[in-house]
């Protein structure tokens, strides 16, 4: 990503946000007749912040971390944990009761108002994940890339392992699951009832997904770009590496885990096999098509690969008869292999993704016009050299 | 535990190790020579259970164990040519993440043709066949398993050491772009590769069905990832080292299912994984390396 | 400095005084790069000690299996474990470049020089990524501008670093290593690849950043015009072994370095 020398538009950035805010106030309040929408949105926003979070690890820093189903399990227990309604939670934790400290802890925090108590069970997700992510990258964040990607992998496996065990019961619920989760809607209740549904998941995806572009924007930002082209020369230029991978790597996992909160609290029950590796692979793949190093492309990509796998792709599950002649191919199942084929496609084909590592610039969408009317009228374009782009 | 219990259980975690020393090979070729994790190899496993199971629906098993594993090295070798060839010239993340995609497509598609629901493993009825050894007894394939494995890596280790074709493999695996300028034929190298690992694959997914009763499209993500555990325990790069990290988690596995930890099997394999790469990163058995800046 | 069977640099003891340019030569493989790594932290020495500024910076001597196996000199002389990252080195003032080029290859030229002035930020990470340190960004900003204007490439600051020319690639390189505000500057054949003219630049834009940064100069390098014309001192080992040492001419004269190498007159 180069550094945003365009002349930046403010005006226009503020009344797109403008636009975007009403648009989802009006879904909102419509949501009955927009169901799948507001749905998708929702799940779009969530894998945003992990995409967005992964690409900063893996796009920007250049460290290939396969753990963030792991860490999006820590985030969704937790907040789950914190935020399961204590009148109900002996039954959800039906066979052996909730660990009594636990229990105590919880009903100390019911002072709290609701909403409180599940921004505080979010943050502690984070917190935790942030824990481990610490812990874990003391030994493995020097390994080789393949060797990165196979370890967290493991660690993403273990974790998943430990939260389903039976020792585990007391907290975690074991293998059991945790349900009850309450959902965005009913969240907040200071505001009217039900307007958190859109405003809470692309709030908090707005606020996570800003801070990491701040991130990137500054000197941090920079050495870990360094680290990526080049380790031995950017611990030569003093930045030591242990250091900034570790920072890079708890940053990333801590908005891993709160987007794993709040995938809990849009699934309203989770369990052990909702975290499986298959999820880490979705967010690599929508990485992956938006462009590795490019944060609009990954945010871009999110909500792209979401509606397009749970919506727009639908089409190819349900039989299609044309004049009277079914199409044997389509049938349930169908829309995932197309997926898949498409992904290879971009995979082989468009490797740089939507956006490359370009980020969207308002300067570059307004000088459109004037570049397809130069095209027009001088023909081929004489470059000076030509810009590589990696 | 007893003495018969115990050997019993070694039996089994010998046998269980074989299954996975052979699928393992897969992997250290693959990487020694592209430097490539094939996430999809653990797909290609599970697809070989698949092609057993309408196989054996349709021929006697003297001739749907040849064909299945022609079928298993077809596609391992189109997997190859369609997603690995092109991006050989690309950052090694790029043929990582292709590998990741194949191994995707493979699970949708099996998904899609077979549905999610466990489909059963046919009988291979000699293979079930119960032996009594002493106080001990198992199914033959047991038994088979580990001899088998042996005899398959003596084969397969005198092919790499011993023949002008092993050497070949060789070379490209320690100097990828010499070879090619000294004239060895890469893509045949390559596409031998992935013959013998799909190959084993396909042997190592008969030994470990046979025991298992039915396959999912899910069934391969798991030994997959033991697997290349495995690989890397002994020495990704190295057939022996493969072998014998196969035999380790194999055995460590059903012992601790035995003794009642079988959730933490799976994280012990990885905790394994962890430890190997922080103190001997090069595996039991293979080579150092040093970078030159 | 020993790599598994191999004693790659043995009893090779060389001295730096500030202000001096100081040239280390021998043919290729003779270890000279070798001896950067363990100046710089990126080996820890087998059994030596670097000193710098008064202060021990680097010291090891054979343990484990290289104790039996350890195959060069002066064992038993160093007993301290000082093993540095490099990063911790740089931060101490000594700077380097590379045999073969390591630039942030898809940043710019700007960006380049910019990320080497991140080590002496105060500001910690929360106040960075705030962007609450505004002041001291735009003055890191400001001080690569202004180094990227002495070094004449200024002009080139929003070129992607991989574009560039290779003899500004190489000049790049050695002012991102400027940016780190050292007191000591080691080059590794700053003049590989480049024919006589753009040597004899080399040579004088070397005597400039000497002079304007204040510089203690150790340079590898094969050129001999640029060595012999610019160095007040030189070493010359071969097969890790120190042959010959002393001012231009003492060198050029003894008959041990002209048995061994005397290069090609570039």
């Amino acid at each position: 990503m180069k550094l945003n020398n365009k002349k930046p538009y403010p005006v226009l950035s503020i009344a797109a946000l403008a636009v975007l805010v009403v648009l989802l106030v009006i879904l909102e309040l419509n949501k009955n007749n927009f169901g799948m929408a507001v749905s998708i949105l929702q799940k779009s926003a969530i894998l945003a912040i992990v995409a967005v979070s992964m690409n900063l690890l893996n796009g920007f820093t250049g460290l290939f971390s396969l753990g963030q189903a792991g860490f999006m399990a820590i985030g969704a227990y937790v907040t789950a944990i914190f935020s399961i309604p204590t009148e109900t939670i002996d039954s959800v934790y039906y066979t052996g009761g909730l660990a009594p400290w636990l229990k105590d802890l919880r009903l100390a925090l019911d002072i709290l108002p609701v909403s409180l108590q599940i921004i505080l069970g979010i943050l502690a997700g984070g917190l935790v994940a942030a824990a481990f992510a610490a812990l874990i990258g003391i030994p493995v964040l020097r390994l080789k890339s393949d060797y990165l990607a196979i370890a967290t992998l493991g660690f993403s496996e273990i974790i998943r392992a430990i939260i389903s065990s039976p020792q585990m019961d007391k907290i975690t619920n074991g293998s059991y699951g945790l349900k009850n989760i309450p959902g965005f809607a009913l969240g907040l209740d200071f505001l009217p009832a039900g307007i958190g549904t859109l405003l809470v998941p692309f709030t908090v995806a707005g606020i996570c997904i800003g801070f990491m572009v701040l991130v990137i924007r500054s000197s941090y930002g920079r050495a870990f770009m360094a680290i990526r082209e080049d380790g031995v020369a950017a611990e030569a230029m003093g930045i030591n590496l242990l250091k900034h991978k570790e920072i890079s790597f708890i940053i990333s996992s801590f908005f891993t885990a709160v987007a794993g909160g709040l995938l809990a609290m849009f699934m309203r029950s989770i369990e052990a096999r909702t975290f499986q590796i298959t999820l880490t692979y979705d967010i690599l793949l929508i990485v992956v098509i938006g462009g590795l190093g490019s944060i609009t492309g990954s945010v871009l990509s999110a909500f792209l690969v979401t509606a397009a796998k749970e919506w727009w792709l639908r089409f190819f599950d349900t039989p299609l008869v044309i004049g009277g002649v079914t199409i044997p191919l389509f049938r349930t199942g169908f829309r995932m292999v197309i997926f898949s084929l498409l992904l290879m496609l971009v995979v082989l084909f468009f490797r740089r993704g939507l956006m490359g590592n370009r980020e969207f610039a308002w300067a570059d969408l307004l000088s459109w016009p004037q570049h397809l009317s130069k095209k027009a009228s001088s023909g081929h374009k004489t470059g000076k050299g030509g810009k590589k782009n990696g | 535990m007893s003495l018969t219990t115990f050997i019993q259980h070694i039996l089994t975690g010998v046998s269980l190790g074989g299954a996975y020393a052979l699928i393992a090979i897969g992997y250290t070729l693959v990487y020694g020579i592209l430097l490539l994790i094939n996430f999809a190899h653990s797909d290609i496993f599970m697809m070989a259970g698949y092609f057993m199971i309408f196989a054996m629906a349709t021929m006697p098993w003297p001739i749907a164990i040849p064909v299945v594993i022609v079928a298993t090295v077809i596609l391992g070798v189109l997997i190859e040519k369609a997603a690995y060839k092109p991006l050989r010239s690309a950052p090694r993340m790029s043929i990582m993440i292709s590998s990741i995609g194949v191994s995707y497509l493979l699970q949708n598609l099996a998904t899609y043709l077979f549905s999610a629901l466990p489909k059963g493993y046919p009988t291979i009825t000699p293979l079930k066949k119960v032996f009594q050894i002493g106080p001990v007894s198992a199914s033959l394939v047991t038994f088979l398993t580990p001899v088998l494995t042996l005899i398959l890596v003596f084969i397969l280790m005198y092919l790499i050491n011993h023949t002008k074709l092993g050497m070949a493999m060789r070379a490209v695996s320690k100097d990828y772009d010499t070879s090619k300028l000294m004239g060895i034929k890469i893509n045949q190298i390559i596409s031998l590769t992935f013959v013998i690992g799909s190959s084993m694959a396909a042997i190592g997914s008969i030994l470990y069905f046979t025991d298992r009763m039915s396959v999912t499209p899910f069934s391969g993500t798991l030994p997959g990832l033991k697997c290349f555990v495995a690989a890397v325990l002994g020495g990704i790069g190295s057939v022996p080292g493969a072998v014998l990290g196969g035999f380790i988690i194999g055995i460590s596995e059903t012992f601790l299912t035995a003794l009642g930890y079988s959730t933490y099997s799976d994280a012990f394999t990885f905790v394994l994984l962890i430890l190997i790469l922080i103190f001997r990163p090069t595996g039991l058995i293979g080579e150092t390396v040093t970078d030159k800046v | 400095m020993q790599f598994g069977g191999v004693v790659a640099v043995d009893n090779l003891s060389l001295q730096v005084q500030r202000g001096e340019i100081v040239a280390l030569i021998g043919p290729n493989g003779a270890g000279k790069t070798t001896a950067f790594n363990v100046v710089t932290g990126v080996y820890a020495p087998t059994n030596g000690q670097v000193q710098f500024k008064g202060q021990t910076i680097a010291e090891n001597f054979p343990r484990g299996k290289m104790e039996s196996l350890y195959a060069g000199q002066n064992k038993g002389v160093y007993t301290a474990k000082v093993w540095p990252t490099p990063d911790l080195i740089t931060k101490k003032g000594i700077a380097r470049t590379f045999q073969n080029i390591r630039l942030f290859k898809n940043m710019t030229v700007f960006e380049n020089v910019l990320i080497a002035k991140h080590m002496n930020m105060k500001a910690g990470f929360f106040s960075a990524a705030f962007h609450l340190n505004g002041r001291e960004e735009e003055q890191m900003r400001q001080e690569s501008l202004k180094l990227l204007e002495m070094v004449n490439l200024l002009d080139l600051k929003d070129e992607i670093a991989d574009n560039l020319p290779y003899g500004k690639q190489r000049r790049l390189e050695i002012a991102r290593a400027l940016a780190t505000s050292p007191d000591l500057l080691l080059l590794d054949e700053p003049a590989a690849g480049m024919n006589p003219q753009e040597t004899h630049a080399l040579t004088a834009f070397i005597r400039q950043i000497k002079k304007d940064f204040n510089l203690t100069i150790l340079m590898i390098e094969h050129h001999m015009n640029l060595v012999m014309d610019i160095s007040d001192r030189i070493y010359v080992i071969d097969f890790g072994e120190l042959i010959a040492t002393g001012t231009p001419e003492q060198v050029q004269n003894d008959p041990a370095v002209i048995a061994a190498y005397l290069g090609v007159d570039e």
